[in-house]
């Protein structure tokens, strides 16, 4: 039963439905197994109304404790949302500064059809030329800031790929899926314009498009994943106010209007009708099995009972991985752990796991002298890719750039405002709020007064070093809830990190800073600086999970070839953002599904 | 009134329920001190979600359905072969009124979960046992329990903007409010002249309905109500918390004015009392039955914030009064409001039409 699929993928989200969407349209028969559930927009739910909804508490989840046996912060508060694991059901295990293991939520995107793209931001930007060669662009280098042992010379690698390779298919995604946005004042080539009209910014965003103006810095509108026109690819339609997508319920709230761009309303439900298209919810793939050979033949879940099933593949048949890179590494490591066949051709290099990467990221905020209804908001609006210039590569002595842009909708709302008051991610949750007990009775009062609709933040996204000692491996004693090992997150900031990090938050503040204050650039900034400085810094990863798997050309240096084929396997590929080699200079989704987009061609001239 | 049964959804059951309720490893990784030790509820991920509460819509009438939720019951079973029939009682119905549970399949294939559909009012606490078999048994899954009169333990649930007290006794209450009113004291000075004012203009029919309880009880904007709820159902394992720091600062206050009853004590006790706890040294506090006033202190802060500005439904924000305070306290020069939250909630709490809950 079921064997007659000419592909199997695993996981829904970013790297998985391009594959889907692609194949499916060309009439080969696709199965999609995903583990989250299906969470419908209203326009498509059978009872009128969707599963994510326009409500704080019902997004950030009741507070949890951490029961994860052996773990250092084991009664710790936590908050998980209903499409994100529950810590002590999936922990991931990080490895802190103290050499002790914590359990994180940091390195999950969202467990649910679309996956990360139902919580998303949006912001959807293409990486710059230079990140796919920035080996050869720092081959020769002698400029480099905080580099003493030539880590970067060393372990920087291009692309197996270059951006023209890639423009193409990042002009389709940008057709499929639905993204609004502006070209002109990007540093990026275009083949063809196919953003969407974006709505106006919020009046807050004034300040930052005044201070990029200020220091002559070229900026862009953000590309954000939400439709502002109807969209003929997906069949989406715009309610008669268009500005109703606005409303601050953006980021990490899924849309239960269905007008964010996810993979599930983009491009899985054009293909949702069609015969050969299947789609498998709330089923969690456990390992893979490998014929002597080299081909994946079967593959083993378990069933929304919880049930252990197996699936055997026909002759010929591809399986695609795309379960997010931590997932991803740890489905191939638990396969290998299962089968002597699968571990010795995954582990024929010692690269899985290996090189594991996020962003470095960081930025400034502000309170503002103006306050404005950030509740009408979008997740962004200005960005400027001033920092990813070859010029100012060598001014500042960094190897890659990164992209730089306002947020508008974050704490734009009361329950957000106050839970994200100095906490750096969701393992600080409400923490920092908590221990702020300066803010009780009228203090309280006048934080509102301070902050509601004032704060304003400008943020960087940046490469970040690759370093083969970090990486994602399996933890030696943590379990999840099927008794498997849970993933373990051994990563840290390379000094070189820091110094970018350092230097580009000083860029975010200089944006505030002449933003209220054209002339003398002396607005008071209330925070800046990178991720480096978070109490969990080793862990935080801001949902970029990249790396781990990275593709190349040379069989000894990667584990995926450059179709994304796992070299020595047949049939295996890897789709997620495990395949970067390095981590790029913006956010990354909208090149995972770029190159999902690529594969799938490849995949269609095989099968 | 007939109750009505909504058609089976076998998708909703299972996006509902594969998440929580399947797992191999049985360690108790999820009791935080809401259960005895070894209760095999603490096994389950977030068992206060069954059955599940959600948001309903008639297909017509928003305003209609704002009142009514959508309440799912479901049944798990964990032995070799599936139950013959299972049902459900309750007293939503006349106790001899069962509603049947549908298997729920995958694929075409039956799967573990029995379920049912029922469309409840709002503001209600029910009452409920399965019938499996013709054997009767309480809900494994939801740890909501009460002992009726006549010494007969029931599954228990409420659905949203619930006015009836669950976790706290009416004294608790009026202590309570008072301290939640120094934490975020949004009916203070000229603020207080504006929530009264909202209060009046609200719809009397719908304050009847939602709101009377909470409102004469507690008179900021709901969030004793919030906490109440919040401790019967998702934090459970602060309830205890509450039960323990409450008397201690009843006695505590009893002690230093002896001539009033704590919850008529003035503002600027509770204010000085707070500041204290969150100092840590709060004279009179018995630190033998709870070592920390500063961590009840935290709790109570993150708990008041909430309850004042989340989802009403959850039973703060009383008539959104805590968003509206922000709507009328925050306007441009032009006096446009600088937080219209209405226009992105469903209505008839908010005006989108569009948005439905
Ligand atoms: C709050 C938030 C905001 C973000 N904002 C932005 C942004 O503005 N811009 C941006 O570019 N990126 C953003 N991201 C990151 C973005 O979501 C990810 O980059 C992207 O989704 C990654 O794609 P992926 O294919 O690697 O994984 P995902 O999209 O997460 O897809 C993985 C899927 O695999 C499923 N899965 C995992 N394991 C298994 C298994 N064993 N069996 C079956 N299925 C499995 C998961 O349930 C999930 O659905 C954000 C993420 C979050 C959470």
């Amino acid at each position: 039963m079921h064997n007659d699929f000419d592909v199997v993928i695993i996981g829904s989200g970013a790297g998985g439905a391009p594959v889907a969407h692609t194949l499916a349209q060309a009439g080969k028969a696709v199965l999609v197994i995903e583990k989250g559930p299906l969470f419908r927009p209203q326009y498509q739910s059978p009872n009128g109304l969707s599963d994510f909804k326009r409500d704080e508490l019902f997004a950030t989840g009741p507070e949890k404790r951490i029961r994860v046996p052996g773990v250092s912060n084991w009664g710790e508060s936590y908050y998980s949302s209903h499409v994100e694991p529950d810590l002590n059901d999936e922990p991931h295990i990080y490895q802190g500064e103290d050499g002790r293991d914590r359990a994180t939520i940091e390195g999950y995107t969202a467990q649910v059809v679309g996956g990360g793209t139902q919580l998303y931001g949006g912001v959807s930007l293409r990486y710059c030329p230079i990140d796919f060669c920035l080996g050869s662009f720092n081959a020769e280098r002698t400029d480099l800031q905080d580099d003493p042992a030539g880590d970067i010379r060393r372990e920087a690698r291009d692309w197996p790929i270059t951006y023209a390779d890639l423009e193409p298919y990042y002009g389709r995604a940008e057709r499929l899926i639905g993204i609004n946005g502006t070209r002109s004042g990007q540093a990026k080539p275009f083949g063809g314009d196919y953003y969407q009209r974006p709505l106006p910014p919020n009046a807050i965003s004034d300040y930052v498009k005044t201070g990029l103006d200020a220091l002559g810095l070229a900026s862009y509108r953000t590309p954000l994943a939400v439709i502002t026109e109807d969209h003929a690819p997906s069949g989406r339609c715009v309610p008669a106010e268009s500005e109703v997508a606005k409303s601050g319920f953006i980021n990490r709230y899924g849309d239960p209007l269905g007008l964010k761009s996810n993979t599930w309303v983009s491009l899985l439900t054009p293909v949702s009708r069609l015969e050969n298209f299947a789609l498998w919810t709330n089923c969690v793939v456990t390992h893979l099995g490998c014929a002597p050979g080299g081909r994946i033949d079967r593959l083993f879940y378990r069933d929304p009972s919880g049930a252990a099933r197996r699936l055997d593949l026909k002759p010929g048949a591809v399986v695609v991985v795309a379960c997010s890179a931590i997932e991803s590494v740890r489905l191939l490591a638990l396969s290998a752990l299962e089968g002597a066949e699968f571990d010795r051709r995954i582990h024929h290099n010692d690269l899985l796991g290996a090189y594991f990467l996020t962003h470095c990221l960081g930025g400034a905020e502000a309170i503002m002298h103006r306050r404005c209804d950030k509740s009408r908001s979008l997740d962004s609006d200005w960005a400027t890719d001033a920092c990813q210039s070859e010029a100012f590569l060598h001014q500042t002595g960094l190897w890659a750039g990164g992209v730089i842009y306002n947020n508008t909708s974050d704490q734009a709302l009361p329950l957000s405002l106050a839970r994200t008051h100095g906490s750096q991610d969701l393992d600080t949750i409400w923490r920092a709020f908590e221990g702020d007990t300066r803010l009780l009775g009228e203090p309280l009062i006048d934080f509102l007064d301070q902050s509601f609709g004032t704060l304003l933040s400008v943020c960087f996204m940046a490469n970040q070093v690759p370093l083969k000692s970090n990486r994602i491996a399996l933890h030696p004693s943590a379990r999840d809830k099927w008794n498997r090992p849970a993933a373990y997150i051994i990563k840290q900031w390379h000094p070189h990190d820091i110094a970018a990090m350092n230097l580009l938050a000083e860029q975010c503040a200089r944006i505030l800073r002449f933003g209220a204050d054209p002339v003398h650039g002396r607005h008071p900034i209330e925070g800046q600086g990178g991720v480096h400085l978070a109490p969990n810094a080793r862990a935080r990863i801001a949902n970029h999970i990249l790396g781990g798997a990275r593709f190349g050309a040379d069989p000894a240096d990667s584990v995926l070839d450059p179709t994304c084929r796992a070299w020595q396997f047949d049939n295996l590929y890897v789709t997620d953002g495990s395949f970067m080699p390095t981590s790029g200079g913006a956010n990354p989704t909208l090149t995972i599904q770029a190159n999902a987009f690529r594969i799938a061609d490849h995949l269609l001239a095989r099968i | 009134m007939s109750i009505v049964v909504l058609p089976q959804d076998d998708e909703y059951v299972l996006n509902y329920c594969a998440r929580y309720l399947t797992r191999e490893n049985q360690e108790i990784r999820h009791n935080y001190g809401q259960f005895e030790e070894q209760d095999a509820l603490g096994s389950i991920c977030e068992s206060w979600r069954f059955p599940s509460v959600d948001s309903y819509w008639d297909g017509k009438d928003p305003k209609t359905s704002y009142f009514y939720n959508r309440v799912t019951f479901v049944y798990k079973h964990s032995g070799s072969s599936p139950p013959g029939e299972v049902r459900l009682i309750g007293n939503f119905a006349c106790l001899y009124e069962s509603f049947l549970l549908q298997p729920v399949r995958f694929l075409g294939e039956p799967t573990v979960y029995h379920a049912l559909t029922l469309v409840l009012p709002k503001g209600k606490v029910y009452v409920y046992k399965f019938i499996v078999d013709g054997r009767v048994c309480l809900d494994a899954i939801n740890p909501q329990r009460v002992v009726l009169d006549n010494g007969q333990p029931w599954s228990r649930l409420f659905t949203d903007l619930c006015p009836e007290l669950l976790s706290f006794e009416p004294a608790e209450v009026e202590l309570l409010a008072r301290l939640t009113g120094s934490v975020l004291p949004l009916h203070r000075a000229e603020r207080r002249c504006f929530i009264d004012r909202y209060y009046e203009q609200i719809d009397r029919e719908s304050r009847k309905v939602e709101y009377a309880h909470t409102q004469r009880l507690d008179r900021s904007v709901g969030v004793v109500n919030f906490i109440d709820k919040l401790l019967a159902r998702q934090e459970r394992h602060h309830l205890i918390a509450y039960r323990l720091c409450l008397p201690i600062i009843d006695k505590l206050l009893r002690a230093a004015h002896p001539d009033s009853e704590p919850a008529q004590l003035p503002e600027v006790v509770f204010d000085e009392l707070c500041r204290a706890m969150a100092r840590g040294r709060v004279p009179g506090w018995d630190y033998t039955a709870y070592n920390s006033p500063a961590y009840f202190l935290q709790l109570l802060r993150r708990h008041t914030f909430t309850g004042a500005f989340s989802h009403p439904k959850y039973g703060g924000n009383v008539g959104a009064a805590g968003w509206a305070y922000l709507e009328e306290r925050y306007r441009n020069p032009e006096g446009d409001t600088l937080f219209a939250w209405r226009r992105a909630i469903e209505y008839p709490l908010g005006s989108s039409t569009v948005y439905r809950g």
